[in-house]
């Protein structure tokens, strides 16, 4: 196996982007000085969310959905694999992984839009409660998450943050990308802002 | 039937929060009297606490940045302008209605404004001001 060119550029950058809008949004949430940056860094979890929907269309190889998400029995499979010696090796996502991102996107669209809501004053109090909740339940996915990216870096012997980073991975140079989707990620980028801005006005 | 019924009707009137603003003065009064034993709650006091310019929150620096001098007219959040219906029991019948509700703005809007939380002393204070005035 050799490094290659795994996860394009619009599954990297969506990726950080959304860290920083949960990390911003779950830091902000409780203040009302900062409510606007609170919807904003929200909103861009949103925007991101429902641009990697139609990337895991779209989207090369490893970025598509058909290519990396199974079932929970599968998911479950490969976190038995992990306790043993040899867990098999994916070059994208492994179907755990590919799980955490199905709840990742669904939590982040819906935590997000149970919050644009609230604000927007339509739905009342039990939206906000419920806002409340499902940011908690991602909270907990994404622990979940990182102990998986931890655990799997140990258990392959490869750094996946960095991998996250650059985009490259240990695998056949068949499994690689032919490039990294520069143009659809600047579209990522123009698409958030629009769609951050205009949902926080 | 009645044995059934009247639990599940207490329950309903629990889950929605239906207290009234004196009976949660009552609990911050206890806790309150547990720490400091002779504390009576005073309308001056949560007058004083209202108006009391914190300065901690540079935007907020005070409970009447957003929700006016007058507590029973409507406010206006100062960073978003959205509209803050009264705070006052006596103008917006639900406010202090809710423990759970009224524990969780305490606490949001206490660290914000004060850099601190608010002591159950300060909290029945509070609600007897915003429930009878000066």
């Amino acid at each position: 196996m050799k490094r290659i060119l795994v996860w394009d550029l619009p599954v990297r950058l969506g990726h950080w982007l959304m860290v920083g809008g949960f990390a911003l949004a779950w830091a902000t949430g409780d203040s009302e000085s900062l409510r606007l940056v609170h919807v904003f860094a929200g909103s861009t979890v949103m925007a991101v969310a429902a641009y990697r929907l139609l990337w895991g269309i779209l989207g090369s190889k490893h970025a598509r959905f058909a290519s990396f998400v199974r079932g929970p029995r599968q998911a479950a499979g490969y976190l038995k694999s992990l306790l043993r010696a040899r867990p098999p090796h994916y070059a994208g996502h492994n179907p755990a992984a590919g799980l955490a991102i199905v709840l990742l996107l669904g939590l982040g669209l819906a935590s997000g839009a149970s919050g644009w809501l609230t604000y927007q004053e339509i739905g009342g109090e039990w939206l906000e409660e419920f806002h409340e909740f499902l940011t908690g339940l991602m909270l907990g996915v994404v622990g979940v998450h990182l102990l998986g990216v931890l655990v799997g870096s140990l258990a392959h012997r490869e750094n996946l943050v960095w991998a996250m980073v650059t985009g490259r991975k240990l695998g056949e140079p068949e499994e690689a990308i032919r490039g990294p989707r520069v143009v659809a990620a600047l579209m990522l980028l123009a698409w958030t802002a629009a769609a951050a801005w205009w949902l926080s006005r | 039937m009645q044995r059934i019924l009247i639990p599940i009707l207490l329950a309903g009137s629990a889950a929605a929060g239906a207290a009234t603003p004196q009976q949660l003065m009552q609990d911050y009064t206890e806790q309150a009297v547990r720490q400091a034993p002779g504390y009576q709650p005073s309308a001056r006091r949560g007058a004083e606490l209202y108006s009391r310019r914190f300065a901690v929150s540079e935007k907020m620096p005070a409970c009447t940045a957003c929700h006016t001098d007058a507590p029973a007219q409507a406010g206006r959040h100062v960073v978003t302008g959205k509209a803050i219906k009264p705070l006052a029991p006596r103008a917006e019948a639900a406010r202090f209605t809710d423990p759970a509700k009224t524990e969780k703005w305490f606490r949001r809007n206490c660290t914000e404004v004060l850099g601190r939380e608010c002591s159950a002393a300060e909290k029945a204070d509070f609600i007897l001001f915003l429930t009878e005035g000066l």
